[in-house]
């Protein structure tokens, strides 16, 4: 994504003979990098960070707490954290069990569908090493050098408040500008 | 129909095929079954003894020695009998003839047992992998001498 625009701006620099004299010519990456620079992304990334909604996709036992965390009794509408049922929709996904390797070309077609700015968090024992099927024939280790994640809730399965203080940490990391989901 | 009677009409129709035949207690037999005859068998248990339900089709390896043998359970509607069925099979290449035309829930069974061991089952209708990726198929993961299992866990543990 960063590179892509890094070039795009470079070739605007580079190519003075598309320049119309008098009038400056701009793309929308190039905006994009001269907010990035601004002030103005803090405040993009305010408003990022408050309206995190996460795709409803349980692989697991965790799944289940991440569903409980999205009904009522906790409330995460107050962080702006909203359960979403389409990638399309979502900004978040949460890896909430072991991958294994028939599903692994599923979530990746997942992740593919989600629009950016998005971010990845690890839910639990088994996404983080594999958990109790880490040694097992079917299962897929170091999900961490195929997705970049910002997050990892150690827990089995985490309470829905460990969740949700994950969230937080995702929204602070927003915050500093440090998440892996955006390049500055 | 009792335990002993089931053992004494299988050995008497399939003379050659059925070794081994023992009744462990009131509701358990087990049996032996030459590997050509087990669709013949079968058929036969489910049309004469009313032996209606397959419960589970399985593999079990035994490299010492050589084998893979396919374990049948089969229980009834009629009677609380259950039969544990076995058939010996080579490990270099184990082939034994599908049941699916005699118990149609054997479709999954046999494909599970085909991606988990490799067991080629013979006239089945759709013998491709069920749970597993295909490009899995060939490792044979529960066979004994299997080596892919992964050593190292994720680096952020250690």
């Amino acid at each position: 994504m960063g590179e892509v625009k890094a070039k795009k701006t470079s070739d605007i620099k580079n190519t003075p003979d598309d320049e119309i004299p008098g009038v400056i010519t701009t793309t929308t990456s190039a905006i994009h990098n001269f907010l990035k620079k601004s002030k103005a992304q803090d405040v993009i990334n305010w408003g990022r960070k408050n309206s995190l909604w996460f795709m409803t996709q349980p692989m697991g036992c965790c799944g289940v707490e991440m569903i409980a965390t999205g009904c009522a009794h906790y409330d995460t509408d107050r962080f702006g954290i909203i359960p979403r049922n389409s990638p399309r929709h979502a900004d978040v996904m949460i890896i909430s069990g072991y991958v294994t390797k028939k599903y692994l070309p599923a979530l990746k077609r997942l992740w593919e569908q989600m629009p950016a700015p998005k971010w990845v968090l690890c839910m639990g024992d088994c996404s983080i090493s594999g958990g109790p099927f880490y040694e097992s024939y079917s299962t897929v280790q170091n999900i961490d050098e195929m997705f970049p994640i910002d997050v990892f809730i150690p827990g089995c399965p985490p309470r829905p408040e460990a969740l949700i203080q994950g969230f937080v940490e995702l929204q602070e990391k927003i915050k500093a500008k440090k998440d892996l989901g955006t390049e500055y | 129909m009792d335990a002993r009677t089931i053992i004494e009409s299988l050995s008497s129709e399939f003379p050659e095929a059925i070794s081994e035949s023992e009744v462990e207690s009131e509701i358990r037999v087990r049996a032996y079954v030459a590997a050509e005859k087990a669709k013949e068998t079968c058929q036969y248990l489910k049309d004469s003894l009313q032996f209606d339900h397959l419960c589970s089709v399985c593999g079990v390896d035994y490299p010492k020695r050589g084998e893979i043998e396919v374990v049948y359970h089969i229980a009834s509607y009629e009677h609380p009998v259950v039969l544990m069925l076995k058939a010996k099979l080579p490990r270099d290449s184990p082939e034994i003839e599908s049941v699916v035309p005699v118990y149609w829930n054997a479709n999954w069974y046999e494909r599970e047992t085909y991606e988990l061991y490799g067991l080629m089952f013979k006239n089945h209708p759709d013998l491709r992998p069920l749970v597993l990726p295909e490009e899995m198929l060939g490792e044979w993961p529960l066979r004994k001498d299997y080596e892919g299992f992964p050593n190292k866990t994720a680096r952020n543990l250690v």
